[in-house]
């Protein structure tokens, strides 16, 4: 089960809303490479882990990456308090506006809305451990963009916390990938699905058990 | 301690012990990882106990009501200098 929280991961403090860098940022929240799905993705994926190291890395990264989605929800709800209809259509976020007003929805920055094709769970331990070490880096890259495109400390500040958390669950993963694969035939790691031919790991055991 | 500066230090304490427990996910043989989490953890606790007895409730166990209800909630901008 799951229980909340109240307070963020890492503070969110910002002094001047900004609805361009809300659209902007809101990528991070429902986008393809967003926390949404990253949550989605390893929460989903855990089921079918082989091993209890890969059990608990999913379940445990899966949970901080519903902390990070809190934390861009902040991120962009604070961003666009207190706006005028001046400033809304200025700075182009009327088209977000015209649609949720200024409630937080799970889009990209591009309007495409959330979906699950952003993610995959394969139920192939090497398959998803491949996808988790390409969506950190994924997510990494779009962090990087977002502050390339934001100059205010007060908004730079968690997102940098945030694209350092990618690198730190790259890291594991990598990690997590390398005990998976200590754990398969060293000749051919393609040979059998440990969570699928479920025999064939019988079989493995057994035949190391008489070499 | 004032309420920004014990909650940065309960942040800093859970996220401490956080790392190291996703560490010792991929590294469960490391005994010192494992005391160094420990030591986080207790740290954290006793600043979460001193954080809900002062400022309410962090999670639903402590209190429900209206100090569970209690603004501001966590995405709410606060002025504060921390």
């Amino acid at each position: 089960m799951f229980q909340y929280e109240k307070k963020l991961q890492y503070p969110v403090k910002i002094k001047n809303p900004n609805p361009r860098y809300a659209q902007i940022i809101i990528s991070q929240y429902g986008g393809p490479d967003g926390e949404l799905g990253a949550s989605l993705r390893y929460l989903s994926q855990r089921y079918s882990m082989p091993f209890a190291e890969l059990k608990g890395l999913l379940t445990d990264i899966g949970t901080e990456e519903l902390g990070h989605l809190e934390m861009i929800g902040a991120i962009v709800y604070q961003l666009t308090r207190n706006l005028t209809i001046d400033e809304i259509k200025k700075s182009g976020f009327d088209t977000y506006f015209v649609d949720h007003t200024t409630g937080v929805y799970p889009l990209a920055a591009s309007g495409m809305p959330f979906t699950a094709t952003y993610l995959q769970s394969k139920g192939d331990v090497i398959t998803d451990l491949h996808e988790d070490l390409a969506a950190e880096q994924k997510a990494r890259t779009t962090y990087d963009n977002i502050l390339r495109l934001v100059d205010d400390p007060d908004v730079r500040d968690p997102i940098k916390f945030l694209r350092e958390r990618e690198i730190v669950h790259y890291q594991r993963f990598g990690e997590g990938l390398q005990i998976a694969t200590d754990k398969l035939d060293s000749k051919n790691f393609y040979a059998f699905n440990p969570s699928f031919d479920k025999h064939c790991m019988k079989n493995m055991n057994n035949n190391r058990k008489n070499r | 301690m004032d309420k920004c500066k014990l909650l940065r230090e309960l942040s800093s304490a859970q996220f401490a012990a956080w790392e190291l427990h996703l560490y010792l996910d991929t590294h469960k043989c490391d005994e010192k990882a494992a005391e160094m989490h420990r030591k986080y953890s207790d740290r954290a606790a006793e600043l979460s106990a001193e954080y809900e007895e002062r400022f309410g409730p962090l999670t639903h166990n402590t209190e429900s009501g209206a100090q569970w209800l209690k603004n501001p909630w966590p995405w709410e901008y606060k002025e504060c200098d921390c």
